[in-house]
């Protein structure tokens, strides 16, 4: 049986870090009035249709999207800056793509350490990456451009061992 | 007929060949069984006196049978026979012996071995150090088992992580049992273990109401991971294990392409059930084939059907043999005797005449087994023929994993062996390892000489009582003297008779003689296995520039740097690289060039305290640089020194751009985030690296103006300017920067578009006669300017001042390093100082050192080399002690390793425009 776990580029969409240094409440407040969501907490994502939202760090979240709305309620509190250019997205879905995101990795992928809506930072074969769980089938991994030829490779190396 | 054999069932089906010669195993053998099964006893030769080898045991603890498995890379030395099942076309040869294994020319050493015991190296080859030049090649040649492969290892080695709950290393009844009852409970569950079934013990004594298969399937069906032919090899704190796991057997043909992993598992609680480990007995040619270990022996019978031997010896001093020489009844071989080193013993199998008091004293042999078995029974020697000898000293708990993990070690008075004690990690030790049945010690009968304790090192009782005549007292220096313990077995059967021999020779208990150090791995790894995936071609990653595609379209030379490949020269015509680095580096001095520059640091710094931040990140001054302008800069290490350098550019009234050189890139990343989340969380800002967000693009030369000015449609900024602009119909920042001397523009863009922009200004460039530059280029280009480069006159032992920086330090003091540079060594006149060599004659050796006449101590040393550009003549960047103040001065460049040298003559390191004026429009 071809194992149905598959790796795709996906076309590039805007990416934001977002970092907020001060007043952390009344961001919220302002971004859940404006997204109609609340700021994720460490670990997790949240969105809407136009934009979404992972939290990798205590004070910064990667922003996927649409920021334009997201751009007017920070005021002098925090600041958006593009990395988008720097990162390529690959979806890894089927039944596999937690244990292939073993292979080489640091992270425990279980569906109970990182269930869907998840987000992690970890280093996968010495490549920091960014995880999010779209679903129980779906994981989009967020791979510095340079490395993202050889990452893929190495991916593509280790699928014929899923469940070897 | 005697020696081993097992009768024909028409289950061998798998062929494999030995010494080039074909037979044939039933699944599920070990290369050992299947040996046996042949009748072949003899399969090896030893390390030093090259002494006939059979199989001693039957798993991972084997010292003698090590063979060479597998065909051209994928060739495997030392494998030991014990532990490695037969596939079809298994290839496995003898190692260790010329001409053949049965006529073995070297085992002429064995005669010399009075000569060759403990210490002999130590005491033979000294002497003047030339002598060791005749030593070396024949202690070489000497030296090791088998050979290393000459071929790459044509398969690829994984590396995993795995997490659980409870780790149980061991598949015996007792790993099971607390498997079966963790994953019961909930409890997520890895077992691990070493065979290619799960039974441990129950292979050898089944047990009618364990069932390993049933409950391993129970295990599966509750989430549990089980893992066979995996072997934990190396416990780390915070319960952190190391698996190594055979993917195929070594040697075979993997069908995905990977022959082993590493599982790197973190593990909530681990559970050692790791067993026992038989004790081999010493007596005058206990290393001969024929001569096994009782538990071995009995595996051979019941697990695989072989007969090691049809007329045996059982020599004990525990009940465990007994249920060999029961197991070797049913099997229809005639146990000729059973000596039993005790008083008294439990009953014996019908028709075995037992002997109490008895010791084997020694053996003689054929080719594949004994011929007789000679021992003491009550003081009078007898000997019995016999074409085997299953021998039983007692048992070692496999305590290994337990010391790796910190763990104490409890003396068994009873069992004459060490049993697990306390651990600091959340460990635990269950089973047989903790309750290795009683047996006494006894007094070795036969001679010390040949009475061998490490069979893999030919370390005998005579070279443990040698080395405590000669007065090694310490158990870490008798290994070291003797090598006991050493090699891929590492002492697994030997630690303990040693052990029992020193403390006889001391006259104190086995705990007070003390215990050597257990090191991972419990069992030898493939060094390819560590290197993962690195093995091959990721792991260590090719960083792929976001231009790399149009590079290549151009055949560059390439440049590693790092992990990034740059393009060093774009040679045309069949130019070598010096002809086209001289080439582009003329039409950069000359027209205009254009250089990929995107692997710079790149880090976007916003919010109202983002130039409080670059005040303390950057030496020099920031805070009062205008929207639009931008300066060199440099950052010190706390203690002062110059760790890197780079520009800064005010970009908005709250946002700005700070670049740094590609070699520091990681290194700074780490250090800002550090001054930002540590020393300063209370700034008021954001920084991120935008290293890879920003493709850089260098345009420099006379004409680079008018081409920019072209391409953007407006005039570009003057020098350390900056414009935001539009080019190709992408966004671009343009700086005005200047690397090479010339007017020059770095044109930042979003990577994801970069190829746009490159081809635009390539093809206006081309237009106007110039050309893209490599890094070689660019090398001429700054050291003819005296720009100094991080990883060269940035040595990371270098100030501001030594460098010619200081008068650009922030006189307000505040950034990181103010303080380490008040350190008064810092202001010594004779620090190595940044100067410039011009040559008086030939070309200067880059890396050579600076003196003034031969004989003299090194003053400094030459950190880049180069040619002028355009006038010719060769140029050096150097450190000198000093050197500010001796611009003028004759020195001269010598590189001995070379054997090259050059007169030269200190001068400033500006060989050119000093003052600046080709920035300038």
């Amino acid at each position: 049986m071809t194992d149905p776990t598959s790796i795709t580029v996906i076309p590039a969409a805007p990416l934001h870090a977002l970092e907020i240094w001060a007043n952390p409440q009344a961001v919220a407040t302002r971004v859940q009035k404006a997204l109609g969501f609340a700021l994720p907490v460490m670990g997790r994502s949240a969105a809407n249709g136009a934009i979404t939202l992972m939290r990798f760090e205590p004070n910064v979240w990667l922003a996927e999207g649409d920021v334009s709305v997201l751009a007017d309620t920070l005021g002098d509190d925090g600041a958006l800056t593009g990395i988008g250019g720097g990162v390529v997205r690959f979806r890894i879905a089927g039944p596999g793509w937690r244990e292939l995101l073993l292979e080489g990795g640091v992270f425990d992928t279980s569906a109970a350490a990182l269930p869907a809506g998840a987000t992690a930072a970890t280093v996968i074969d010495h490549v920091g990456v960014r995880l999010h769980v779209e679903s129980d089938d779906a994981c989009v991994v967020y791979v510095p451009s340079s490395y993202a030829q050889s990452l893929h490779h190495f991916w593509d190396a280790a699928l014929p061992l899923l469940g070897a | 007929m005697s020696g081993p054999a097992r009768a024909p069932s028409g289950e061998e089906t798998i062929p494999f060949t030995f010494d080039g010669t074909t037979y044939h195993a039933r699944p599920g053998d070990t290369l050992a069984a299947a040996l046996l099964a042949n009748g072949v006893g003899l399969v090896a030769r030893s390390f030093k006196y090259h002494r006939p080898r059979g199989i001693m045991s039957a798993g991972i603890e084997e010292p003698n049978a090590l063979v060479t498995v597998g065909k051209g890379g994928r060739t495997e030395p030392n494998t030991r026979a014990t532990d490695v099942f037969v596939y079809p076309g298994m290839v496995a040869m003898s190692q260790n012996r010329w001409p053949s294994l049965s006529f073995d020319i070297a085992s002429i050493f064995g005669l010399a071995a009075p000569a060759l015991g403990a210490g002999f190296y130590y005491k033979t080859f000294f002497g003047p150090a030339k002598h060791w030049m005749l030593y070396e090649g024949f202690i070489r040649r000497a030296a090791g088992l088998g050979n290393a492969p000459t071929e790459p290892d044509p398969d690829n080695f994984s590396q995993r992580a795995g997490f659980c709950d409870v780790l149980v290393v061991g598949s015996g009844p007792a790993g099971l049992k607390a498997a079966l009852e963790a994953a019961e409970a909930g409890k997520r569950v890895m077992l691990v273990e070493q065979d290619a079934v799960p039974g441990g013990s129950l292979l050898r004594d089944p047990d009618p109401a364990i069932d390993p298969a049933a409950m391993v399937e129970r295990i599966k069906a509750l989430g549990g991971e089980v893992l066979l032919r995996t072997t934990a090899s190396g416990y780390w704190d915070h319960n952190f294990l190391t698996l190594t796991q055979r993917l195929v057997e070594p040697g075979a043909v993997p069908p995905h392409g990977f022959a082993q992993r590493l599982w790197h598992v973190r593990a909530g609680r681990v559970v050692l059930a790791t067993g026992l480990i038989e004790r081999p007995v010493p007596f005058a040619n206990n290393d001969h084939p024929g001569v096994m270990l009782s538990q071995a022996v009995r595996s051979y019978v019941r697990r695989w059907g072989v007969l090691p031997g049809k007329r045996v010896v059982v020599a004990t001093n525990n009940d465990d043999a007994y249920l060999t020489a029961q197991a070797l009844v049913e099997a229809g071989a005639e146990v000729v005797a059973l000596l039993d080193a005790r008083a008294s013993g439990p009953a014996a199998p019908a028709g075995v005449s037992v002997h109490y008091d008895a010791r084997p004293s020694s053996v003689t042999g054929r080719k594949h087994a004994l011929r007789n078995v000679t021992a003491v029974i009550g003081g009078s020697e007898q000997s019995f023929e016999a074409d085997l000898i299953a021998v039983s000293g007692g048992f070692v708990p496999v305590s290994h994993l337990h010391m790796q993990a910190g763990g104490k070690l409890v003396w068994n008075e009873e069992a004459q062996a060490f049993i697990p004690g306390e651990t600091p990690q959340m460990c635990e030790t269950i089973g047989s390892a903790l309750s290795p049945p009683p047996a006494p010690a006894v007094a070795p009968a036969g001679k010390a000489k040949k009475s061998f304790v490490d069979f893999q090192n030919d370390v005998s009782l005579a070279d443990i009582d040698l080395a405590w005549q000669e007065g090694y007292r310490s158990v870490e220096h008798l290994k070291r003297y003797t090598t006991l313990g050493m090699a891929t077995d590492q002492g697994k059967t030997s630690n303990m008779v040693a052990l029992s021999r020193l403390a006889e020779k001391q006259g104190v208990t086995v705990p007070q003689a003390g215990l050597t150090t257990f090191r991972p791995p419990f069992t030898p790894v493939t060094m390819g296995l560590l290197a993962g995936a690195g093995a091959r071609n990721a792991g260590a990653h090719v960083r792929r520039i976001p231009l790399h595609v149009l590079h290549k379209a151009h055949d560059p030379i390439w440049q590693p740097l790092g992990y990034w490949f740059r393009p060093r020269a774009y040679p045309v015509d069949g130019e070598s690289l010096a002809q086209a680095a001289l080439r582009e580096a003329r039409t950069v001095r000359t027209v205009a060039g254009l250089s990929d520059v995107s692997t710079l640091g790149k880090f976007e710094v916003s919010g109202p305290d983002a130039a409080a931040l670059l005040e303390l990140v950057c030496a020099t001054t920031v805070g009062k640089l205008a929207v639009g302008r931008g300066r060199y800069t440099f950052m010190l290490r706390e203690d002062g020194f110059v760790s890197d350098d780079g520009t800064v550019w005010r970009l908005a009234e709250n946002r700005y751009l700070l670049t740094s050189s590609t070699g520091g890139a990681d290194r700074m990343a780490h250090h800002i985030s550090y001054v930002r989340n540590s020393l300063r969380p209370d700034l008021k800002c954001s920084v991120v690296n935008v290293q890879e967000h920003y493709a850089g693009i260098a345009l420099a030369g006379p004409r680079a103006r008018s081409i920019l000015s072209a391409l953007i449609g407006a005039e570009p900024p003057r020098h350390m300017g900056y414009v935001p602009g539009v080019l190709a119909g992408v966004p671009v920042h343009v700086l005005a920067a200047s690397y090479s001397g010339e007017r020059a523009f770095e044109i930042h863009v979003e990577a994801s578009h970069a190829a746009a922009v490159w081809k635009a200004i390539e093809a206006a460039t081309r237009a106007e006669g110039g050309a893209p530059y490599g890094l070689e280029a660019m090398e001429l280009l700054r050291i003819e300017k005296g720009h100094v480069v991080v990883g060269g006159e940035v040595d990371g032992r270098s100030t501001p001042q030594d460098l010619g920086l200081g008068g650009m330090l922030n006189k307000a003091g505040g950034f990181i390093g103010a303080a380490g540079l008040t350190r008064p060594a810092l202001a010594l006149p004779d620090r190595n100082n940044l100067v410039g060599l011009v040559s008086l004659d030939g070309p200067i050796p880059e890396g050579g050192m600076l003196i003034q006449r031969a004989g003299q101590s090194p003053q400094g040393h030459v950190t880049a080399a180069a040619r002028r550009i355009l006038e010719g003549g060769a140029i050096a960047l150097a450190l000198l002690e000093g050197g500010h103040k001796r611009h003028g001065e004759e020195m001269i460049v010598s590189s001995p390793t070379r054997g090259e040298k050059a007169r030269v003559r200190v001068t400033s390191p500006h060989f050119y425009d000093p003052a600046g004026e080709r920035y300038r429009d």
